[in-house]
């Protein structure tokens, strides 16, 4: 597992309160009400990048947007989503589709989905002196916010062109976004070396721009489920 | 024998012609640039896409009277655009969101189908963007762009979107209805969709 490179830059810090033990217990109680068959929908476990992400997170702040995928459930809880809420929304089915306003926690099934909506939301952060509320929702928006946007992908959608297109878009208009790539090598169950003939390396574009964040890990589950019950 | 043939075609053709301009809505592009400078009077409205801010197509003759301010001029990225349109308006932005023919609506049509129709049913209503997404059926007179650039989806639109607003502007008196209601509309229950999908008629775009 590599050591996430985070650009000099990210200096302001917070205390996680989360350790890697707490998170894999989280994933190991929805692992046991999965395998009962009471949850009504496809659920992501994470497990192996604990602590990378929990590196991460120190950087990111309760103001921050957080975009995420169908495997949310560490991004959630290191946001700052209560664990009982998230635990009740998982059971409701709804791992997958994870959104919480209060928190600014957004995501989407489909692969590369939210990248234009975190592009979106970062475009709308540098002009915030335009508005001066969310029609009613505070959003501590105004000059000199230093509000960021935070966009986890995973290696396969790291290849895509949406990326690419968002990427670009990003570092040349300075936009106060961090991409996060979570290197697995795994599409669902699709290699991306493989299907790509080679991965891509990062380039020293991507280091050197600040914009995006990079690391490995061995994936702890399945795609989906824990191994046993159903594919969907 | 052949030259009396083609002659008679181009004088048919002319006449073809001559009688669909009559059906032109005359009022139909100042109706739009009058839609365009109401909305870009609002502080939350920002116009996206290509040629908005540079000409390019008959739509921007309908927003070249906003101030640049109010504009983003975006590289060819159809889905990118929906999406970011839909990033924007979850930070309280109202984008107007312009692509000039439906042809090219089809590139973005998996930011518009299978996210800004679903947000607020998959939020369970915690996001609501508002989004006003302006499209064209290019125009076949006085030229015909062809096959590419001349489509009509409607149908095929109200079919894939289940929330969206799909709404055809016909004729000049539909057209600032539209965009007021699109704007201002309120919803009645946290499930209710603010995006609008408003179609035109690019051939009314160059009535004077």
């Amino acid at each position: 597992m590599s050591k996430p490179r985070l650009a000099n830059y990210l200096a302001k810090k917070r205390k996680i309160t989360w350790t890697p033990k707490e998170l894999i217990e989280f994933e190991d109680k929805v692992k046991e009400k999965w395998e009962t068959g009471t949850v009504r929908g496809p659920v992501h476990l994470s497990k192996g990048n604990e602590e990378p992400l929990i590196h991460i997170f120190q950087y990111i702040h309760q103001e921050d947007w957080v975009f995420s995928t169908w495997r949310n459930h560490y991004h959630a809880l290191l946001h700052g989503i209560p664990e009982d809420w998230l635990m009740e929304e998982i059971l409701r089915g709804r791992s997958m589709k994870i959104m919480n306003r209060d928190y600014r926690f957004a995501t989407s099934a489909i692969v590369g989905g939210i990248i234009p909506h975190a592009l979106g939301v970062a475009m709308a952060l540098k002009r915030n002196d335009y508005v001066p509320s969310y029609r009613g929702i505070q959003n501590n928006s105004g000059p000199g916010s230093d509000r960021k946007v935070w966009c986890f992908v995973g290696d396969m959608t790291f290849e895509t062109g949406v990326f690419h297109e968002c990427y670009k878009y990003a570092k040349n208009f300075d936009l106060p976004i961090q991409f996060i790539v979570e290197d697995n090598n795994l599409s669902t169950n699709t290699p991306t070396d493989e299907t790509w003939g080679v991965k891509q390396e990062i380039p020293n574009d991507y280091s050197e721009s600040g914009k995006l964040i990079y690391y490995q890990y061995e994936r702890g589950f399945p795609h989906h489920g824990s191994g046993s019950w159903v594919l969907f | 024998m052949v030259g009396d043939l083609t002659t008679q075609k181009e004088e048919m053709q002319k006449f073809q012609e001559a009688e669909m301009l009559k059906t032109l809505d005359l009022n139909y592009k100042n109706e739009l640039i009058r839609s365009m400078e109401w909305l870009g009077e609002k502080d939350d409205t920002l116009f996206i896409g290509q040629a908005v801010k540079y000409s390019g197509n008959a739509m921007y003759n309908t927003t070249k009277t906003i101030s640049d301010d109010k504009k983003i001029e975006v590289p060819v990225l159809e889905d990118v655009q929906m999406g970011m349109s839909m990033g924007m308006a979850l930070e309280g932005f109202v984008p107007i969101t312009c692509y000039p023919r439906f042809d090219f609506l089809i590139l973005a049509t998996n930011q518009l189908v299978n996210h800004l129709d679903k947000i607020n049913i998959i939020s369970e209503g915690q996001f609501q963007p508002r989004v006003i997404i302006r499209t064209s059926i290019g125009s076949r007179i006085p030229l015909d762009a062809g096959e590419q650039h001349t489509q009509d989806h409607t149908q095929a639109y109200r079919s894939l979107l289940k929330r969206v607003d799909v709404v055809t502007l016909e004729e000049s008196d539909d057209i600032f209805p539209a965009f007021k209601h699109a704007y201002e509309r309120q919803p009645l229950s946290k499930y209710d969709s603010l995006v609008t999908l408003i179609i035109e008629w690019g051939d009314h775009y160059n009535a004077k």
